[in-house]
């Protein structure tokens, strides 16, 4: 299953750490014109990497999942925000510290509710995840599945609860909405659309592109191949704005799978470092 | 005796090490060997005479050197070539003097930047300006300097303007007489943009033309309210100069905010114009606004280009720009009257030109916190990448972006050195913005051909009397195209996006070519 492109790029990045708390003042109960403040704020500033409605971005994870990897308490998030994650493309911004509280507000506005339970069982969604519906021919989880998709070893911390729905539902649809970097500063394209190309002889191999330029591609074909080709060598190069992950209707993966697989999702929070442990 | 020996001694040693005189500048189109101003030439042509490497042997290039920054980020500059040395500037304010020939350092300069900087859109600098024996940068805490050239030695060392208020620079200055002329970058921060001169022996400031008048200017009526004090307007590239009707011709950027006009009720003077000053004294001799009162981020921050050309019968001293509003503008130089316009590529903001030169604009468009679809998006249908103009073809090689945007408003309150946009802006999700080199005719408007790229560019176009366009794109690829035709005669992938333009010169008698890329400047020539 492809969970669409942006999650394997959020994957890599660790966008929100924190070196230990900060105290500041807290953001409980704020007022509406805070968070319309926050929400001001956050366009201006932050949406061009963790998206418009901060439900992640091309260079940026989901922060309205209520999961926050490297510290999740206001005075974690105010030094996040303040002081940016060295090391990451996460910069230190010059905001007011009202300003950080707003951002904070609008973050929990948008956050689900704490406490929440998943009611999928995680030990099913596993068998899900590994078994008939194919999910891991195509996504690789802590070194065994496919390599089409994404890597998913980390997606419980990076994709929130809705995300995963609707990527599993309607993948184009995440597709569609796309992660876009506004200043084109990767040379990899994010696009994880599906590209078909035809070779001299009429072959037609179908796969995403891992690299792409005027004058060649490099892709996985869908027999998770990794190919190089010469445009020129080539009658046809095409791209169609669709994933190559199956939408799963309910036929496909009912209600009480989909709950399963995404309690299982959610459990996913990177490969352990067993020396460190 | 002795006395006499040291004296030609002194007298021979200098004579090894040319000055770059006023009076080079002016005849620069006559020393193919070297390079002396931003463009080229002070008609602003990024092309060259030099014709070793022409059209039936391109395809032979071959590396010959590569120089590294020793720095990350974009390499922007445009470096210029004096007798076998090549001068440049780097990412974060560094700087460089190596050898044509082999590519070896002379020396190396590093400005010691502060923490808090606040350039828009990256740590870079898009080259010296030289006169005399003395190199000229601005740089990104809003000095100009002067260096040394044999040693890169810092002579002087003046504050334009104050960076924890986002003034910064990241222009090449033009060296036109005795001065130094720069312009300011920060329109993304609420900064009051400016052009001034200094003079070149002493770095005192000549004149400063503020580009949003202040009260009791004309033009200060475009601003409402106290806008204009936040008005931007910046002239973040270099500007070109006619020396026979003594005109500097310098374009504006955007007004502040930049993508949300609410605020700022008016045309918006001087914000995204083109300005004819006088650069004995820095007085505005005529203008012409391209976008008046602009929500979009169009910057008219493109070279302009010089040519004298037949218009409707007669010889005529023209202006060309092809703008980042989308369109090609033809002006009158010597007046600022404007003579035609032309889209150049998918445009939505405006629905044509009208007989003034002003915009038709599309009122369907309104900016909404939901988005809307703009063409050409943000950073233009072209940018401030280097055009090039071929006075054999009569072409004009522009590098183009298919991006359209989505517009979100995002109104904001200005706070002194944070930005300023009013705006957010993402690409249209639909598409995936690619581009091409266009070569344009510079009369018609009219597109002669185009070289797709896979991806929207970064960098700009070199043309040459070989016959030939040197090209680079944003994947990487140094690119050799037919001038007349567009073919793809010969390219090289040099494993980082291209942020800048090649120039060329000869060394040795060899036509070399050099372009930068990633952190390297990397010299093409054929071989031995």
């Amino acid at each position: 299953m492809a969970l669409t492109r942006g999650i394997q790029l959020v994957l890599l990045m660790v966008c929100f750490v924190t070196a230990g708390a900060q105290e500041s003042k807290t953001t409980t109960n704020p007022r509406p014109a805070t968070i319309k403040e926050g929400a001001s704020l956050f366009r201006a500033n932050c949406s061009p990497c963790h998206g418009l409605n901060a439900r992640g971005g091309g260079r940026g994870p989901d922060l309205t999942s209520g999961r926050w990897t490297h510290g999740s308490s206001d005075g974690d998030i105010f030094r996040t925000i303040s002081r940016g994650v060295p090391g990451t493309e996460m910069p230190a911004n010059a905001f007011e510290d009202s300003e950080i509280r707003a951002i904070i507000a609008y973050l929990r506005s948008q956050a689900p509710p704490k406490n929440i339970k998943l009611a999928g069982n995680p030990a099913n969604g596993k068998k899900i995840f590994f078994g008939d519906t194919g999910c891991s021919n195509c996504h690789m989880v802590r070194g065994v599945g496919g390599v089409l998709g994404p890597d998913l070893s980390r997606v419980g911390a990076a994709r929130s609860v809705a995300y995963l729905t609707d990527s599993i539902r309607d993948p184009d649809q995440e597709l569609s909405l796309g992660m876009t970097d506004p200043n084109n500063h990767y040379v990899v394209p994010l696009v994880y659309d599906t590209v078909t190309v035809i070779k001299a002889d009429g072959e037609k191999i179908t796969g995403v592109a891992r690299n792409e330029d005027t004058y060649s591609i490099q892709m996985i074909t869908t027999a998770q191949e990794l190919k190089s080709f010469m445009k020129k060598d080539l009658k046809e190069v095409s791209h169609e704005r669709r994933s190559l992950m199956p939408a799963y209707s309910v036929d496909a993966l009912n209600a009480v799978q989909l709950q399963d697989l995404i309690a299982y999702l959610e459990t996913l929070r990177g490969i352990e470092d067993k020396e460190v442990k | 005796m002795k006395t006499t020996l040291l004296l030609v001694l002194v007298l021979a040693a200098g004579a090894l090490h040319a000055q770059v005189s006023y009076e080079r500048l002016l005849g620069a189109a006559a020393e193919p060997q070297n390079w002396l101003t931003y463009s080229g030439r002070y008609s602003g042509w990024h092309y060259s005479t030099l014709h070793q490497i022409n059209t039936s042997n391109a395809s032979h290039l071959t590396m010959q050197w590569a120089f590294q920054t020793g720095d990350l980020g974009q390499f922007e500059t445009s470096p210029l070539v004096v007798d076998g040395v090549i001068y440049g500037t780097a990412q974060n304010d560094r700087a460089f003097a190596i050898d044509a020939r082999t590519g070896r350092p002379i020396w190396r300069y590093q400005r010691n930047l502060p923490d808090k900087l606040q350039p828009c859109c990256g740590m870079v600098n898009r080259g010296f300006a030289i006169l005399g024996n003395r190199l000229f940068m601005a740089t990104l805490d809003a000095h100009v300097i002067a260096l040394d050239t044999k040693t890169g030695n810092l002579l002087w060392d003046v504050t334009a303007a104050d960076y924890h208020q986002a003034y910064t620079f990241t222009v090449a200055p033009l060296a036109v007489k005795n001065e130094v002329i720069v312009g300011v970058s920060g329109g993304e921060y609420g900064v009051r943009g400016f052009i001034e001169a200094y003079n070149a022996e002493t770095g005192k400031r000549l004149w400063r033309f503020n580009t949003v008048p202040a009260p009791g200017e004309p033009g200060h009526e475009t601003w409402s309210g106290d806008t204009w004090k936040t008005g931007g307007a910046p002239a973040w590239i270099t500007g070109t100069y006619d020396p026979e009707l003594n005109l500097l011709y310098w374009p504006t950027g955007n007004p502040s905010p930049s993508d949300y006009g609410g605020g700022r009720k008016g045309a918006n003077l001087y914000s995204n114009s083109m300005l004819a000053l006088d650069p004995d004294t820095g007085k505005l001799k005529w203008y012409f606004q391209f976008t008046p009162h602009d929500l979009y981020d169009y910057d008219a921050t493109q070279i302009p280009v010089l040519i004298d050309t037949e218009w409707e019968g007669h010889a005529r001293k023209v202006l060309i720009q092809a703008n980042r509003n989308g369109f090609f503008y033809v002006l009158d130089r010597t007046d600022g009257k404007f003579l035609f316009a032309k889209a150049f590529g998918t445009v939505t903001w405006a629905t044509g030109i009208d007989k003034d030169g002003m915009p038709i604009v599309n009122t369907s468009l309104k900016a909404s916190p939901e988005g809307t679809r703009v063409c050409p998006g943000a950073l233009g249908l072209t940018n401030w990448y280097s055009p090039s103009y071929d006075p054999d073809t009569k072409l004009l090689y522009v590098a183009t972006s298919t991006e359209c945007d989505i517009f979100t408003s995002a109104p904001q309150r200005y706070r002194a050195g944070h930005d300023f946009l009013g705006s957010i802006y993402v690409p249209d999700p639909a598409e995936r913005p690619t581009g091409a080199l266009k070569a344009l005719d510079v009369v018609t408007g009219s597109e002669k051909w185009s070289f797709p790229y896979f991806s929207n560019p970064n960098g700009g176009a070199l043309s040459t009397a070989g016959g030939v366009v040197f090209a680079g794109d944003s994947d990487g690829n140094f690119i050799v195209l037919d001038a007349q035709t567009g073919h793809d005669l010969w390219h090289v992938q040099l494993g980082a996006a291209i942020y800048s333009t090649a120039i060329t010169f000869e060394v040795d008698h060899k036509q070399t070519v050099v372009i930068p890329a990633g952190s390297a400047l990397f010299a093409f020539a054929l071989p031995e």
